[in-house]
This record gives structure tokens, sequence and C-alpha cells, in this order.
């Protein structure tokens, strides 16, 4: 069955069923968790709390990280 | 030359370096280093779930280095303590250097989001640095609500025109009570010497060293340069007068 996130403003279909957690939903996008924060519906998820984050259809989620600035 | 102290910390150098701008990693890692500083800025930005994105953290040494997150892109007060809290949980650090500048083109600072915001952060225990215009009366408040610094801009961010607000900086150093910290629009070694000389506790640069030919040749030059502004600073300038005075002796000439 797919499921929709809408990640960082854009709606992202997954055709084989959501992910289960933060840290799966990194994997599927290769991207290192180690180097970004989680924002779920504005609300803050450490990175420490990305396995035990369950996810949900059409959640909002914000995948930040720290680039150079002034 | 002192320490400078903000909240709980001490520092022995007096520049703090931005990370924008740098052609590379590697440049960025060198400039950094040769510029002795001890508190870099960094900026948060959504990662870009289609392309591989950099990793630019792992060039910077975290154990020589402290982070200070800013708030750019901010455009008011609840997204500054939303970036804050973000910027908080990725870092592992509540300090923040708290920008709230709603207009794109000058990237000046709105004084009154930013008060509002700092007030909300210290409350929820951030070491909160506060870019301002240079305006006294901002200062102080940003002060009395708990802000660890105040910093006033120089001129426009990136800019490179040097200390245009120099007169009201004087008024904000002469009144404040915690460390003042000259940021934005230092554009030569010469006017972080001179914001030093004036009695700024810190400078803050970021294009003029990342913009450079030679970012870590002039990221040593920025160095050399607010550490000659400290010490003259500290020692005390010899007093300035409209008449000459001559520095040879007066007698003996061979007439």
């Amino acid at each position: 069955m797919s499921a929709v996130l809408k990640i960082n403003g854009t709606e992202k279909t997954f055709d084989d069923g959501l992910p289960s957690n933060v840290s799966e939903l990194l994997t599927t996008l290769e991207i290192d968790a180690a180097t970004v924060v989680a924002e779920i519906d504005g609300r803050i998820i450490e990175r420490k709390d990305f396995e035990k984050t369950a996810l949900n259809q059409a959640q909002s989620i914000e995948l930040i990280r720290f680039v150079g600035g002034g | 030359m002192g320490l400078l102290i903000i909240a709980d910390r001490e520092f022995s150098s007096r520049l703090f370096v931005g990370t924008g701008k740098f052609a590379s990693n590697e440049v960025m890692k060198k400039a950094i280093e040769a510029s002795g500083t001890q508190m870099v800025t960094v900026a948060l930005r959504r990662v870009d779930i289609n392309n591989e994105n950099d990793n630019m953290l792992a060039a910077i040494d975290r154990t020589k280095y402290q982070l200070l997150p800013n708030t750019s892109g901010a455009r008011n007060a609840d997204e500054a303590v939303r970036l804050s809290r973000l910027a908080r949980a990725a870092s592992g650090i509540a300090w923040v250097k708290l920008e709230v500048t709603p207009d794109p083109y000058y990237l000046l600072p709105d004084g009154e989001e930013t008060l509002k915001a700092a007030e909300i952060l210290v409350k929820d225990g951030f070491v909160v640095l506060p870019y301002i215009n240079a305006d006294p009366i901002l200062a102080k408040k940003l002060q009395d609500v708990g802000c660890a610094t105040v910093m006033p801009l120089a001129s426009p961010i990136g800019s490179n025109q040097g200390m245009k607000t120099k007169a009201s900086i004087e008024i904000i150093i002469e009144q404040a009570t915690v460390p003042v910290v000259v940021d934005a629009g230092l554009g030569a070694p010469s006017h972080a010497a001179e914001a030093m000389e004036m009695g700024a506790d810190a400078v803050l640069v970021n294009t003029a060293i990342a913009a450079a030919d030679d970012p870590a040749q002039m990221a040593l030059a920025f160095k050399l340069a607010t550490e000659a502004g400290r010490i003259a600073y500290e020692t005390g300038l010899a007093p300035q007068s409209q008449a000459a005075s001559a520095s040879s002796p007066l007698t003996g000439f061979l007439r």
C-alpha cells in the first residue's frame, strides 16, 4: 500500500508503505542520521528518539542540517 | 590579553568566524585554523532529499571550536525561536546567535522581534547572542532581559564597509555590562582593529575572510588585527591633540 509524507514542503510517496520510524525514513532517503534533526508536525524529534518515533500517513516532516553561515 | 568570558565560557581568542561562503570545506577548515578562533557560527537549512548533502560539520573539530548556530532566515520572533530550538536539538548546545532579518535587501535586524525572541529564549535556558542594529537603547533592553552579549552591526552583512555605525557602537560599549561583539560589515583587518581599539570585546567576521583570494591568510590577518586592537585598548592609546608635538628633541639643531 502506498503512503504519503510531506517532507521539507514536498509530498513524497512511498510505494511500499511508510517507513516505520524516523531512522528508517532516513535510511530510505539515504541521509546520514548523525547530521540531521527532524521536526514532525511542528514537534522537534531529537536524534536519540529517531528510532522510537513512529510515522503516520500525511505527516509533515522537516529534515534539517547545519550548513555554513555567518 | 585578558580572557573573554561569555556566559560560563572563557575564550582566549576574540575573533569569531562565520562559516558561510567558503569555496570548500577544506578551505574553510584551513581558514578557521589560521584565525585562531574558538567559536564559529553555522546556519540551519533543510536537507536536500534528492541530492547528496555535504556534511560541513565533519570539517569542524568541535573539541577546538564551539558551534554558535544562528537563526538566519528567521523573519520574526516565532521563526527565530523555532530555529533556535532546532539548533539546540541538532548541536546539543543551547547557544544561539539570534538574528531576525525580515528585509532581504539590507538584511537589517528587526529589533522588536529580536527582543521578543530573546525574552522567550533566555527563559528557555538559551545563551542568547543577539545580532542588532547599533541601537544603544535596544542593546540595554537585551542586556536587561538576560542576553549573554550584544552584537551590533558595523555595516550591513557582507558589505565589507567597515565601522559605519562607530558613534553608536561607542555608546553601546560605554553602557554595556555584557560583552559587545561587533558583527557584520567588517571588511578589512583594520576595521576589526578599529572596533577592538574602541573597546569592543570581540568581532565576528565571515565574508571578508571567506571571499578573500586566500582565506587562510586573510584569517591570519584578522587574527593579528583583532589581537593588536585589543592589546592597544587594554594598554590605553596615547592622547590625541590638535597641535603637533615633536617626537624628536627640539634642542641641539645643527644650524
